[in-house]
């Protein structure tokens, strides 16, 4: 179920009247009931990883924290995704499971149970490590089999053919899991914190499952944090008004970049980079800056949707965009851009690869492996990885390398900007756009011709240009707009602080552009990733 | 505590709900039949207490403003065109049916023509107009027929159907200010602005949708096919009742790859002459153009004309009602001449039109 759907509609004003009548216990269970059915409605089969994802980390994350459960316990828990495909097969003839499929879930639900029985039996004081390994090892055997399996496939494929030789290595239909990304990098993020003892383990598995699936976040983040979640789910909120305007206010600012915003400047990046648009340096440019607008509206206006469908049942996400577009450095981009994401890497991945504790190079090495995967996060494409290497790229260089270096050091004053922090921002934004370009193209092979294109400025060799800019401006100059509006508040979701005629004038004109682009459902672009 | 209706949110409400209830309330008449997209028989169509019909723009029907007696009195030779954008013309008084009549009306006959074309109608929609506009006793009906716009009338059908229904789907779109907003927005802007390459690659709603099917030859062969049947249906439909016919076929300016124009009825006029028989009387415009300054004639590349395409062609169907004059029952011109009533307002006697057999 898309946010961007009249079902959506009409299940979440049911669950929010249901859940405010509900006492805390039972709210747990309308929460979980109502995100198995949100994310069900996608395909039912890949309720099955949710499942095995939540049970892995729910029985690591106890044991880590030295509250494991009894064998048989964690045989049950591991044998429930294999239940519920065999439910599936039985009862739900459309969802084409078959034979086989069961054989492997039972198959992977014992092999966990055994190798996670075998830790307890053997590992002795070295059990923490091991669950923890436990965990990752499952979690992203997961994630790589469905996310990357054809990818590495294919690429070794080609990489042998290159030195002369042939392998003969089957590709799979793989359907890519909805949101697989997200819910697995959050579910792994719980368990690390436990381990490194931030975070306690949770001992209801209602609880966590609700946390492993909560339907406003789910899909596409923000990447919550089990310390931050958790407690909220625990401990429920009293019903305050403020809960209901200011999560409608979140989710009507989320809509606007979405419907408004987001779909509107798809039309033309999707011309754009389709190989089979005649591209000239008019196209190009059109192109890249309808795709950075497109992109950044699709993706904040998910998160500002979920952050006040949440809002609305009385929890708070964290802030996941702050003006990524006014950053003046690379590192700043990152401080402002899905930052759920780019401090799991942070917390995660840079800081124990040794951060910026070490040497220089050292430092500049982490940066490079960290922007390497977190490309490779967003997909199974060598487009992806080149953008992550190019972001790390720009990352060293602005470490480095005069007089960008000097940038870095560069403090505003008072947070009051000058000439130089517009040059500043100005450069950084070109410079995302070449990034946008390598992220959006269809292959590595297209961004020749996308850079080629920008040596020809014949109009005449593509379509007439102006108009389609023109559009382009009507549909970003509101949300830039909207973000000169409430950049001095610090949250580009937030018109709270806006006196109130004029915030009442602002929401009436976003709904009116959200209703004059019409009944569109189409999807979010981060829920590929 | 905040309260929970704050003064913002009653700001937005009240903004909204002034809006629509304007629109209900000023532009009522507009809004009749708004969401059947020209598939409500009575929508533009509105009979006064005094005996007259008062033509106007709603439920995307875009009549021009016109009034006449529902009652045809007597001794009027009363016309209805029905067509689309073609024959509705740039003005009333520009487009042919209103020139047909000025005529008339100079070689003494007491015309009352009435032009009943709406853009955008392809034979599905002006069956309809045609069933309502029988009601009110015409002497002749001039079928403009073009298959241009069999895809309007699909679209139109499927969004009717669509609004018809309970679906939550089309719930906000039924506030009239949203629907009014969003399609002024398709029509308006995005049509206007964004490439129709880009547009029809991509089919980007459902009127583009409709004009990417029409890249399918058998989806084009079967939305032609039923544009004929319904053509065929609406001339005996008018025959059944005894009111003779004139059938104009669409003729269309195109160029080749040397950019030389040329005039194509693309095989409408085969049509035309497959139907013409006894009270049916085949017109085609491409007949009517050809050999003309066809530049000075056409609008652009469509089969809209300026004003001397128009002259043109309410010419040559004045001549034929003069060449079919007994059987179309209108008086011989001697007689009429000498029937003539002094004062040029008042309807002289003019013949009332005999019925003929199909």
């Amino acid at each position: 179920m898309s946010f961007i759907s009249w079902q959506y509609f009409i299940f979440l004003p049911l669950v929010i009247i249901c859940y405010w009548l509900l006492p805390v216990r039972r709210r747990l269970l309308l929460l979980l009931a109502g995100s198995y059915f949100f994310y069900g409605c996608w395909d039912v089969r890949f309720l099955a990883l949710v499942l095995a994802t939540t049970v892995i980390d729910y029985n690591c994350g106890l044991s880590i924290a030295g509250q494991k459960k009894a064998g048989w316990q964690v045989l049950g828990f591991s044998l429930l995704p294999a239940a519920w495909l065999l439910g599936c097969f039985l009862w739900l003839p459309a969802s084409q499971i078959s034979l086989s499929l069961l054989v492997i879930s039972a198959a992977m639900g014992l092999a966990f149970f055994g190798a996670h029985e075998a830790i307890g039996l053997f590992a002795g004081d070295r059990r923490p490590k091991y669950y923890l390994i436990l965990s990752i090892v499952f979690c992203l055997a997961i994630l790589g089999f469905f996310k990357y399996f054809n990818f590495f496939t294919d690429s070794f494929k080609s990489l042998v053919g290159v030195i002369g030789f042939t392998a003969d290595l089957p590709l799979l239909k793989i359907i890519l899991p909805v949101g697989i990304s997200f819910y697995t990098f959050q579910s792994l993020g719980y368990v690390i914190d436990i381990y490194r003892g931030q975070s306690p383990a949770c001992a209801d598995l209602l609880t966590f499952a609700t946390f492993d699936a909560f339907f406003p976040q789910m899909v596409s983040g923000p990447i919550e944090r089990g310390k931050n979640l958790i407690p909220q789910l625990e401990q429920g909120a009293s019903f305050r008004n403020s809960h209901l305007q200011d999560g409608l206010c979140l989710m009507l600012v989320g809509f606007f970049k979405k419907i408004f915003v987001a779909d509107n400047c798809a039309i033309l990046a999707n011309y754009a980079f389709d190989p089979k648009t005649s591209l000239n340096g008019y196209w190009a440019v059109i192109g890249v800056v309808a795709f950075a607008f497109q992109i950044y509206s699709d993706f904040a206006g998910y998160t500002d949707i979920a952050r006040g469908s949440a809002k609305l049942l009385g929890i708070d996400l964290m802030e996941n965009f702050r003006f990524p577009y006014f950053s003046r450095t690379p590192s700043e981009f990152w401080g402002r851009w899905h930052i759920s994401l780019s401090t799991w890497f942070r917390d995660y991945l840079y800081i124990p690869l040794g951060g910026n504790r070490g040497a220089k190079w050292d430092t500049l090495r982490n940066l490079a492996i960290v922007m390497l995967l977190a490309g490779l996060w967003h997909g199974a494409s060598w487009v992806f990885v080149l953008w992550g290497a190019y972001h790390g790229a720009l990352l060293i260089l602005y470490r480095v390398v005069p007089p960008f270096d000097r940038i870095m050091d560069k403090k505003a004053k008072n947070g009051a900007w000058t000439g130089r922090d517009a040059a500043a921002m100005l450069l950084m934004f070109v410079l995302t756009l070449v990034g946008w370009a390598i992220f959006r193209s269809p292959s590595v092979a297209y961004l020749g011709t996308w850079f080629g294109a920008l040596g020809n400025w014949n109009a005449a060799a593509g379509l007439s240009w102006e108009s389609s800019a023109i559009w382009l401006m009507i549909h970003i100059l509101p949300l830039i707009l909207l973000q000169v509006l409430t950049w001095k508040y610090r949250d580009e979701a937030s018109l709270s602080q806006v006196p109130w005629l004029a915030r009442g004038l602002v929401y009436a004109v976003m709904i009116l552009l959200i209703v004059s682009s019409g009944e569109q459902d189409k999807e979010f672009i981060y829920f590929q990733f | 505590m905040k309260r929970l209706i704050t003064p913002a949110c009653l700001v937005v409400i009240c903004l909204l709900v002034l809006a629509e209830a304007g629109a209900r309330l000023f532009f009522g008449q507009d809004f009749s039949g708004r969401f059947d997209y020209g598939y409500n028989p009575q929508a533009g169509f509105d009979e006064h207490g005094d005996g007259t019909v008062e033509l106007f723009r709603a439920g995307g029907r875009r009549f021009y403003s016109q009034t006449f007696q529902r009652q045809r009195p007597p001794g009027v030779f009363r016309i209805f065109t029905v067509g689309d954008s073609v024959p509705r013309g740039p003005s009333l008084k520009g487009a042919y049916p209103g020139l047909l009549g000025q005529e008339l009306r100079r070689h003494d006959i007491q015309a009352e023509s009435i032009n009943l074309a709406v853009p955008g109608y392809g034979a599905r929609r002006c069956h309809i107009v045609l069933t309502k506009a029988l009601s009110y006793d015409p002497s002749l009906v001039i079928l403009h027929f073009d298959d241009y716009n069999k895809w309007e009338d699909e679209r139109e059908w499927r969004r009717s159907q669509e609004f018809k229904g309970w679906h939550p789907r089309h719930w906000l779109m039924k506030v009239f200010i949203f629907r009014r907003l969003y399609e002024a927005k398709i029509e308006k802007v995005f049509w206007s602005l964004v490439p129709e390459e880009v547009r029809l690659r991509y089919a980007l709603n459902d009127a583009d949708a409709q004009v990417a099917a029409g890249q399918d030859p058998k989806e084009v062969a079967a939305r032609i096919k039923l544009a004929y049947d319904t053509a065929v249906k609406n001339v005996a439909m008018v025959r059944a009742r005894g009111i003779p016919v004139i059938l104009v076929t669409q003729c269309r300016l195109e160029e080749d790859a040397q950019h030389r124009l040329y005039l194509t009825d693309h095989g409408l006029d085969a049509l035309g002459e497959s139907l013409a028989g006894p009270g049916v009387y085949h017109i085609s415009m491409k007949d009517v153009l050809s050999g003309k300054d066809i530049k000075q004639i056409f609008a652009n590349f469509s089969g809209h004309l300026h004003k001397d395409g128009h002259q043109l062609l309410a010419q040559a169907i004045f001549e034929k009602i003069e060449q079919e004059r007994a059987a179309l029952g209108l008086p011989d011109p001697a007689v009429a001449m000498a029937g003539k009533h002094p004062d040029a307002k008042t309807p002289g006697p003019v013949a009332q039109p005999a019925p003929l057999k199909p």
